[in-house]
Formats: C-alpha cells, sequence, structure tokens
C-alpha cells in the first residue's frame, strides 16, 4: 500500500552543476547576446545590401578556425571536470592548460582580426554592420578572457588537489561560464560571418 | 554526466556541423534553402553544448528549457529576420 501511495520515480533528477548563482549570471548574459543578436538580425533585415557586402571583407576563416577552437576548448573543459570527479586533480589541471591554450589561441587569431580591421580604417562608426561586428565580437572577446582567468583559478587549484570526487562544485561552476562562452560564439559565428 | 567517451563523440559531431556550416556557406546555395539548415545546424550544435557539455540534460527544474528556449527563440527571430528580407519561405 505504502509502495503506491509513495511511488518511486522512475528517472533520478540531477542537481544543477555548479553554483545557483553563476547559472543566474549565465542567463542575464544569454538574454543580453540574445537580445544583441536579434538587434543585428532586424538591423540586417532594414539594409541588406549594406550588410552582405560588408560581411565579405570578413576573414570567415578565421571565424571558422576560432569556431574548431572554442569547441575544443570546451570539450576539453568537461574532461577536465570529469578528470576533477575522479579525484585526478593534476590530469583536470592539465586538460584545463590545453583550453585555455586554445582560449589564447582565440584571443590572439581576434585581437589579429582587429588590427587588420583597424589598419583598414574600419571602425565601429564605419556603419551599422561593422557597429554590431565589432561590438559583438569585442563584447564576447571580453567574456573569453574573464573565463581564461576562471579557468587559470580553477586549474591552479585543481594542481593543488583542491578538487575531490566529492567537492568539485566550484569546477563545475567555472565549466558552466567557459559553455555559455562556447555557446554564445556558437550563434554569432553563423550568424555574423555566415548567414547572408 | 558527460563521461569522457560520449564528451569525446559530442566534440566530433560539433566538428563535423562546424564542417557541414562552412560546406553549406561555400556552396552555391541561397535564400532558405541556404538560411534554414545553417539556423538548423546551429540549433543542434547549441544543444549538444547545453544538454551534454552544460551537462543540463536531466537536471533537476527548468534550467534546461530556460536555456534550450533562449536558444530556440534567439534562432528563431534570426529566421523571422531572415524571412522579412524574403531570405526564408
Amino acid at each position: 500500500m505504502q509502495a503506491i501511495l509513495s511511488p518511486t520515480p522512475l528517472t533520478t533528477r540531477r542537481d544543477l552543476p555548479g553554483d545557483l548563482a553563476m547559472w543566474c549570471f549565465i542567463l542575464a548574459e544569454l538574454l543580453v547576446f540574445g537580445i544583441f543578436f536579434v538587434s543585428y538580425a532586424f538591423a540586417r533585415a532594414a539594409d541588406v545590401a549594406l550588410f552582405n557586402a560588408s560581411q565579405l571583407h570578413l576573414d570567415r576563416t578565421l571565424g571558422l578556425i576560432n569556431t574548431v577552437l572554442l569547441i575544443t576548448s570546451s570539450w576539453l573543459v568537461v574532461r577536465a571536470v570529469d578528470s576533477l570527479r575522479q579525484d585526478q586533480g593534476r590530469q583536470g589541471a592539465r586538460w584545463l592548460l590545453a583550453a585555455m591554450g586554445c582560449g589564447a589561441l582565440f584571443l590572439l587569431l581576434k585581437a589579429l582580426e582587429f588590427l587588420a580591421k583597424y589598419e583598414a580604417g574600419i571602425s565601429m562608426s564605419t556603419n551599422t554592420f561593422y557597429m554590431f561586428y565589432l561590438f559583438l565580437t569585442f563584447f564576447h572577446f571580453m567574456h573569453v578572457i574573464l573565463g581564461m582567468v576562471i579557468l587559470g583559478a580553477i586549474a591552479l587549484k585543481a594542481r593543488r588537489g583542491g578538487y575531490s570526487r566529492a567537492d568539485h562544485g566550484g569546477a563545475e561552476t567555472g565549466a558552466a561560464y567557459w559553455h555559455m562562452v562556447d555557446l554564445v560564439w556558437i550563434v554569432l559565428f553563423p550568424l555574423i560571418y555566415v548567414l547572408h | 554526466m558527460t563521461t569522457s567517451k560520449t564528451a569525446n563523440r559530442h566534440w566530433a559531431i560539433l566538428l563535423a556541423f562546424t564542417a557541414m556550416t562552412v560546406l553549406i556557406a561555400q556552396s552555391s546555395l541561397s535564400g532558405a534553402a541556404f538560411v534554414i539548415p545553417v539556423l538548423l545546424i546551429t540549433l543542434a550544435k547549441g544543444r549538444i553544448v547545453i544538454d551534454h557539455f552544460m551537462g543540463l540534460k536531466g537536471v533537476a527544474g527548468p534550467w534546461r528549457w530556460i536555456v534550450l528556449g533562449w536558444l530556440v527563440t534567439v534562432l528563431g527571430l534570426i529566421a523571422l529576420a531572415f524571412r522579412i528580407t524574403g531570405e526564408t519561405p
């Protein structure tokens, strides 16, 4: 009778990985990026010819390489957290350093892209397309820098054996932020570099 | 939780989807035949990141649906904006 009144759920729901406050921050960040993405799309609808012509001057290959770098770094962070869950702090730190290497390459390529635009005399006031392109990519660039700082802090703590099978919430929190940075780029790349 | 083996598989799928996006970009496709596949691939990539990398699949509460809802809403509005310009049906 008791079993009928209190059925055992077929599946067990897991707790949110990482800290609740970080997830609230992530939602706020996604909202801001989402507003800018949709604003870009509707601004483009008002002047398709200008946006298509300006987009031709972007280096799509660099955008592709940067996409591969961020996806790879996100995968490396997943591997790092898996290692930390298994009490393998040093292995986790190595995965995190590899992820940071991908992030650093992303920043370098993006900085070269910004420099090329600057040398070509392109700025946010050139036209509406470049206003969105430079703002969105630079805003994302700043998030990658913050993500690198977070990954670095996690790697240091992991190397010192600061995470364990029972206590790795801090690493999950930082990883969630990095995956958000990756998720935003996954939308940003096709929107700015590909769709025309 | 995402195991290493499944994480490797998801990474490979994400790279394959990225390659597909670039192939479509280099094709002679235009209009809806170009925009819709690119947005659908973006949706698939985003879902992998949300479900498996962020680890929101199977999490208690509305978190997965909120983040997936963000992705679907943003991509849907982008599709609508392209429809305004006559690039989707």
